[in-house]
């Protein structure tokens, strides 16, 4: 178990092995620079997180990252192998799995055939039914399995997801706000599963604009605001710095203090 | 037995025909695809059928399978071509597909037989070929619905970004629903002509729509089994009704609206509602969420920073921002 308050030695440095690595990517809505030159490097086996107040473009960098939007500019490139181009259902033969930022369960199936869908992704049936035990396993939804979404609680619903993305057996787990509208206890329920994930040595990359829970969680965070990167380091770091502050709490605030 | 399936011997093969076309809008539809041109193919293999067994002496199974193939081949080219289109436009252009065919055929001179159609299509094609040929139909759809097809499809359906997180290449299935439903279309109408020898244009025109989408609208959408239904009730029906003479169009518009307006899964979604709320009656209940023991509780939480310090405020602060 990975303690909250990460060392330096883990941060990414230098000729460390990275799993993802983004350069100057740049997402653009006409005038509108939602993601503006963003460029980082992801080690394998770490729990990374993307912070910054509504708007900043964290969820439109994943959906770039994850294909769903086109990158405007810059270099998407996943194990040395740049893949800005290629079709958004690769990346999961390539072991990158994502939860979305609202509920996307489908309603017609059962919970576990909803987590089977992420299973469905890997080859080989055996190999499968063992994905799914493990995921209803990590996830503690034992009990839930023949449930329908609609019938679930909003913080088992996000279990559900984060457990279908572990059934697809990913290397790299993107999630988009995992706690969005959660109390207190469940979202320490999500953290505590997520640093449970990196203990089994899942690299995650975490979106979140709640700095509590990513403190608690992130071994290395990237604060943005306005599409840009403004300060990146320890979590603890990150949140002490002056511009990230400014971000969250504006100007006057910063002078106030 | 024997007797009643002779009596009954063209509505059963009116069933499979209405079977095998519904099938050919439901197939696509459950992959989020809204396309008519299934009823575009059924006229074009019809014509298709009709010639190769007139005009090259071919056997009628060799004419069935040849029409199928080039429309299930039609179906995937006009799919690579309106594979972008969704909705009420994709549907919309599916319909222009048909009225061109409809065009095509009354045009298409001595070929076709303009608007008398072609006729004497004598074939020694029963209603046993048709029943086995409806049937390797139905088990297809059945298969598609099933296990890893079943699941993917359903995510192709609704919800195509997440299917294609979950690795499923999307733009292909869309091709596969084109085919299909090419294919489909192509086999009822291949059938039709085998069995009634002749085909005009007026038998391939906008009814064919509207008795495929009636079908499943009554039947259900999202399952083979609502098609079964639907084709049984659609077919079946009016004859059942001749004792009340002109008052079953009547009896069957009435149905058909109440199926629309307060099933709008059709008899077979309702029969699964009753289903899932028989299973959620049945089994245990809920079990109580459960707290991981190493949830870190409020006290470490806040130790994390030290009171006062710019970082603790930050912490707390950026909270309430949501």
């Amino acid at each position: 178990m990975s303690t909250a308050v990460p060392s330096a030695a883990t941060q990414p440095a230098g000729p460390m092995p990275t799993i993802l690595e983004l350069r100057d990517v740049a997402v653009h809505f006409g005038g509108v620079k939602a993601v503006d030159g963003v460029s980082m490097a992801l080690a394998p086996g770490l729990i990374y997180g993307i912070i910054g107040p509504n708007g900043s473009g964290k969820s439109t960098l994943i959906a770039a990252i994850t294909r769903l939007i086109k990158a405007t500019r810059g270099d998407l490139i996943l194990d040395g192998q740049p893949y800005s181009r290629l079709s958004p259902s690769i990346l999961a033969d390539r072991g990158v799995a994502r939860t979305f930022q609202t509920v996307r369960l489908l309603s017609e199936l059962t919970v576990r055939a909803n987590i089977q869908l992420g299973a469905d992704a890997r080859a080989g049936r055996r190999r499968d039914r063992e994905a799914v035990t493990q995921a209803i396993r990590a996830t503690r939804l034992e009990g839930y399995e023949e449930f329908y979404p609609n019938e679930l609680s909003y913080g088992t619903q996000r279990r559900v997801e984060i457990a279908r993305a572990l059934a697809m057996g990913p290397r790299l787990l993107l999630l988009d706000e995992p706690t969005a509208g959660m109390n207190q206890a469940e979202r320490a329920e999500i953290s505590a599963l997520l640093r449970d994930l990196r203990a089994d040595g899942l690299g995650q990359l975490l979106v979140e604009h709640d700095v509590q829970m990513m403190v608690d969680t992130c071994d290395y965070v990237f604060a943005m605001n306005a599409g840009q990167l403004i300060a990146q380091g320890p979590p603890a770091d990150v949140v002490r710095d002056p511009l990230v502050q400014e971000a969250y709490l504006g100007r006057r605030w910063r002078n106030d203090a | 037995m024997i007797v009643y399936f002779q009596t009954h011997e063209v509505l059963v093969q009116g069933t499979c025909i209405a079977l095998v076309l519904a099938l050919s809008i439901q197939v696509p539809m459950r992959m989020g695809v809204f396309s008519f041109a299934g009823a575009g193919c059924y006229g074009i293999s019809a014509y298709l059928s009709a010639i190769l067994v007139l005009e090259r002496g071919f056997s009628p199974f060799a004419a069935i399978a040849t029409s199928v193939v080039t429309t299930a081949a039609v179906g995937l080219v006009l799919g690579v071509i309106i594979q972008r289109l969704t909705g009420l436009y994709l549907a919309m252009v599916t319909f222009a597909f048909d009225l061109i065919i409809g065009v095509l055929v009354i045009n298409g001179g001595n070929r076709t037989g303009g608007s008398t159609g072609l006729f004497g299509v004598i074939t020694n094609f029963t209603t046993w070929h048709m029943l086995v040929l409806a049937a390797a139909a139905v088990t297809c759809a059945a298969v598609s619905e099933l296990g890893r097809a079943g699941r993917r499809v359903e995510a192709v359906r609704e919800d195509p970004e997440l299917a294609s997180s979950m690795g499923i290449n999307v733009s292909r299935y869309r091709l596969v629903a084109f085919t299909a439903s090419g294919a489909l279309g192509g086999l009822a109408g291949a059938m039709t002509v085998m069995i009634r020898t002749t085909i005009a244009p007026r038998d391939i025109g906008f009814n064919l729509i509207v008795l495929g989408l009636t079908i499943i609208v009554v039947g259900g959408t999202r399952s083979w089994k609502g098609a079964v239904l639907g084709a049984v009730i659609i077919t079946w029906l009016p004859s059942a009704l001749t004792s009340i003479g002109e008052w079953n169009t009547l009896v069957y518009g009435v149905m058909t609206v109440i199926a629309s307006i307060f099933l709008p899964r059709g008899l077979y979604g309702l029969w699964l509602s009753g289903v899932r709320w028989w299973q959620r009656h049945r089994r245990a209940p809920a079990p109580a969420p459960a707290l991981p023991d190493d949830a870190p509780d409020a006290t470490s939480r806040l130790a994390l920073a030290s009171p006062g310090s710019p970082g603790a405020a930050a912490i707390e602060l950026g909270e309430g921002v949501k």
